[in-house]
């Protein structure tokens, strides 16, 4: 069925909330898949696959985990989380130390849904950033997508690739790395000795275009009616039961 | 925007004063509300409404459609109206019927669209609405109006612009969504939109138009109740007609849920207001604020309000007003006139009259005040500063955060209700702490009280992390992010932050909702309890036709606050 943006917005955030997540990790959550609908990336595909994990692990308690940190440099494992539930507050903590040092690097392990970071990453470009985020799709092949996010731009530029040869240490990877720079762009070249075979290919143009047409045509987002089910169903855990005390701000009786 | 110290000069009114949550329920339609800003573009742009269909059978059910004309685009309102049982017409905003259904469409209304449009408008919440559509509503009569109108015109007589007292209007709308609601278009796509971009300006062309609609559809009706003797509604009766709103707990939400926005309005209306005390004053500049003040006058001893609290405040009202016109009328025209005028107010006349002149003040600077019109908008985005110092926070908090400090939280009466989202449409509610369920599901509305728990943990963690920055606090306190966010968002602004606890006993909802009203140019308040209040929108306005002979005189044409009943010498036409 077809949505509009707000709608989608909104009911996702209740949906977060519904789960149990904060008020803050819903509202960013809820931006994070409207801005990779908004900009045809799969928003929705990767949102059905975060809320069957989410509702599929029993302990909804789990909280990220800072392993490491110094100045420069902060190590986060999410429990093999979703990045909706594990990266914000990890992201602005890479932020942070950016903004002090010039250049921040965070590495958030056992993540999952990694493509909706992208989302947040746009929000902190905005806010002055430049930024370049690294994960492995698969060990085999081994592919590979990097995106980078000029400061103060809305896109990305975006590689995906597979590496004809394997290193050594190939061990399933579901992290992901991210490179802050106050002063330096990071937009991803490909500057390889390996071989490598890009697989896609999206440069902020283009995604920029995606982002005034579907500004321009007013057209809202396709949604599956199992997922818009899903969501309500979830956003209905937030509302109260009706009781005879709730009828009395509906209105007026007479 | 003036800058801080320009309005320091000036002498702005500080937030302690202004945000008030009781003086916010004390405002009136000004003339920087969207409805005047509204009129004004539209004349200044010469925008023309034509009727392209108008089907409607001889008790005026049926579907009319109104087209609007501006420079830069063609939309179409569409209305339609339908029978509807006594058990059925009910404001309350559960109901599932109403007397008319109407939406604004962006564009042409082609067949394919016109036949979606009346399939799903009269569902309203229940249906899946066209994105080509900016707002859907629904109206209700007013049963002591429609049908008294009706016998008057068909006998050949014209009503008594009196009865248009208590309820200025033919028909009253419950609830007007835009902004994506239920499928239409998101209001984000409207910024480029040099039409529709003004905060609420698509939902207030369709309240206008349907009063237009509303005085067709009664003559229409008139006229074929009884041809011999049916005659049309004298114009200035016709701009003494407005459209009705009853408004309840929905639009509470709004203004916590949007402190940008809020800010910026207050701003424009504070940066208006200290313009206006510094004009010059000279006798022409009295003499036309005492006719404005007699205006005013006149239109609060003409509205007949059934609930009793407001009915007395604006007694009040009359009394104080009566003084004023006296001073005024008597003191020598100096430099310092409205200094004098508002100082004087400010210590001894009542809240509701000093926004009163207020209002009344700004209305003679309308040049100054112009240029503040397209400063109304504000995209709402906060963001974390992850990297300030936590003792800023702290700092920030205590600064402009002081009165949520000064809430005590262990008084009983001070955390009384709890807002929370009821199932039934999802509308908010109030429930008393402790005794209606719902209060783990509560929603945070109440600012204060998150004031409160982020200050006291942040002064927790300060003890041990004098030089900490917000984020390495914020990776231990997840659930606080949000209340940090805004009060660090927040920090740049004035007037954003309502200064009320949402959690006492003795808060009045109605002053959230009469805050945002008078933003949208309400008039006639008239509360049933604390939660629900009816208004009016557009009373003595232009008309259409006004509108579409293109006015010369557009000062003139954008007078028409506080409007006083027609006097009507000749019954008859």
């Amino acid at each position: 069925m077809k949505v509009s943006y707000n709608e989608l917005q909104s009911l996702s955030r209740k949906a977060f909330l519904g789960i149990g997540f904060s008020e803050a990790q819903a509202d960013d959550a809820a931006d994070m898949v409207c801005w990779m609908e908004s900009h045809e990336l799969n928003g929705l595909v990767e949102l059905n696959e975060a809320l069957q994990r989410i509702l599929a692990d029993d302990n909804h308690t789990k909280m990220p985990e800072l392993l490491y940190q110094d100045a420069d440099l902060a190590i986060i494992d999410g429990h093999d989380m979703s990045v909706l539930q594990c990266s914000h507050l990890a992201l602005e903590l890479a932020f942070a130390k950016a903004r002090a040092r010039g250049l921040g690097i965070l590495k958030i392990r056992h993540c999952r849904q990694r493509q909706l970071i992208m989302g947040y990453l746009a929000r902190l470009a905005h806010r002055g950033m430049n930024i370049t985020a690294l994960w492995r799709h698969a060990q085999t092949p081994l592919t590979e997508q990097v995106v980078g996010f000029r400061a103060n731009s809305t896109v990305p530029s975006i590689r995906i690739y597979t590496l004809e040869e394997v290193p050594d240490e190939n061990k399933l990877n579901t992290g992901i790395t991210v490179i802050m720079a106050n002063h330096v762009d990071l937009l991803p070249t490909m500057r390889s000795d390996y071989q490598y075979d890009l697989l896609a290919r999206h440069e902020e143009s283009e995604l920029l275009a995606i982002e005034v047409r579907r500004r321009a045509s007013g057209d809202g987002f396709d949604v599956p009616s199992q997922l818009w089910e899903q969501l309500k169903a979830l956003a209905q855990r937030t509302f109260v039961e009706s009781f005879d005390g709730s009828q009395l701000g509906a209105g007026p009786l007479g | 925007m003036l800058d801080m110290a320009t309005l320091n000069t000036l002498g702005i009114r500080p937030p302690n004063v202004v945000m008030d949550l009781e003086r916010l329920g004390t405002l009136s339609a000004s003339r920087l509300s969207f409805t005047r800003c509204l009129l004004r573009q539209m004349a200044r742009q010469r925008w023309q409404i034509t009727t392209q269909r108008f089907d409607l059978d001889r008790e005026g059910y049926g579907s009319a459609i109104y087209r609007l004309q501006t420079p830069n685009g063609r939309y179409h309102i569409v209305i339609f109206s339908q029978e509807l049982t006594e058990e059925k017409r009910s404001d309350r905003v559960i109901a599932d019927a109403w007397d008319l259904t109407f939406g604004v469409v962006e564009g042409d209304v082609e067949d394919a669209l016109m036949e979606s449009l009346a399939e799903n408008l009269p569902l309203q919440e229940a249906g899946r609405q066209h994105p080509q559509l900016l707002v859907i509503s629904r109206a209700n009569k007013s049963k002591r109006n429609f049908e008294h109108f009706v016998e008057q015109l068909a006998s050949g007589e014209q009503p008594n612009p009196q009865d248009l007292k208590t309820a200025g209007y033919l028909y009253r709308t419950t609830a007007v969504y835009g902004n994506g609601k239920f499928g239409i278009k998101d209001y984000f796509r409207l910024r480029d939109n040099l039409d529709f971009r003004q905060p609420f300006a698509a939902q207030m062309i369709a309240l206008y138009v349907l009063r237009q609609f509303s005085i067709d559809q009664l003559e229409h009706i008139a006229e074929n109740r009884a041809p011999d003797t049916a005659i049309k509604l004298n114009s200035d009766i016709q701009r003494f007609i407005g459209i009705g709103n009853s408004t309840g707990l929905g639009m509470a939400p709004f203004l916590i849920n949007h402190p940008l926005l809020i800010n910026h309005w207050i701003h424009c209306r504070e940066q208006a207001l200290a313009i206006a005390k510094v004009s010059t004053v000279d006798e022409a500049m009295q003499n036309r604020f005492v006719s404005l003040c007699v205006r005013a006058l006149g239109y609060y001893m003409e509205s007949d309000i059934e609930d009793h609290d407001q009915a007395e405040r604006n007694r009040i009202v009359i009394s104080e007003l009566e003084t004023v016109v006296s001073w005024l009328q008597q003191v020598p025209c100096e430099d310092t006139l409205w200094y004098q005028l508002t100082d004087w107010a400010e210590a001894a006349l009542s809240l509701e009259t000093q926004e009163l002149l207020n209002s009344l003040l700004i209305e003679l600077c309308p040049e100054a005040v112009e240029q503040l019109e397209d400063d109304q908008l504000v995209e709402e985005s906060m963001e974390l500063i992850p990297d300030m110092p936590l003792i800023q926070l702290k700092q920030i908090i205590e600064t402009q955060f002081d009165w949520a400090l000064s809430q005590d939280l262990d008084e009983p009466d001070e955390r009384y209700w709890f807002w929370y989202r009821s199932i039934e449409k999802e509308e908010p509610r109030l429930g008393v702490r402790g005794v209606d369920q719902g209060v783990e599901k509560e929603l945070s509305l109440a600012i204060g009280p998150r004031v409160q728990e982020v200050y006291k943990l942040v002064s927790e963690y300060l003890e041990d992390n004098a030089t900490a920055v917000t984020i390495e606090f914020l990776m231990g306190q997840p659930r606080i992010v949000d209340a940090v966010r805004r009060i660090q968002s927040m920090s740049n602004t004035a007037y954003g932050e309502i200064r009320g606890n949402l959690w006492h006993r003795n808060m009045k909802p109605m002053h959230l909702l009469r805050t945002k009203l008078a933003f949208l140019g309400a008039s006639r308040f008239d509360p049933l309890g604390d939660r629900w209040v009816r208004v009016t929108f557009f009373q003595g306005a232009p008309s259409i036709a006004e509108l579409n002979a293109e006015p010369l005189d557009l000062v003139e044409f954008d007078d028409w606050s506080f409007v006083n009943a027609p006097n009507i010498q000749e019954r008859c036409p």
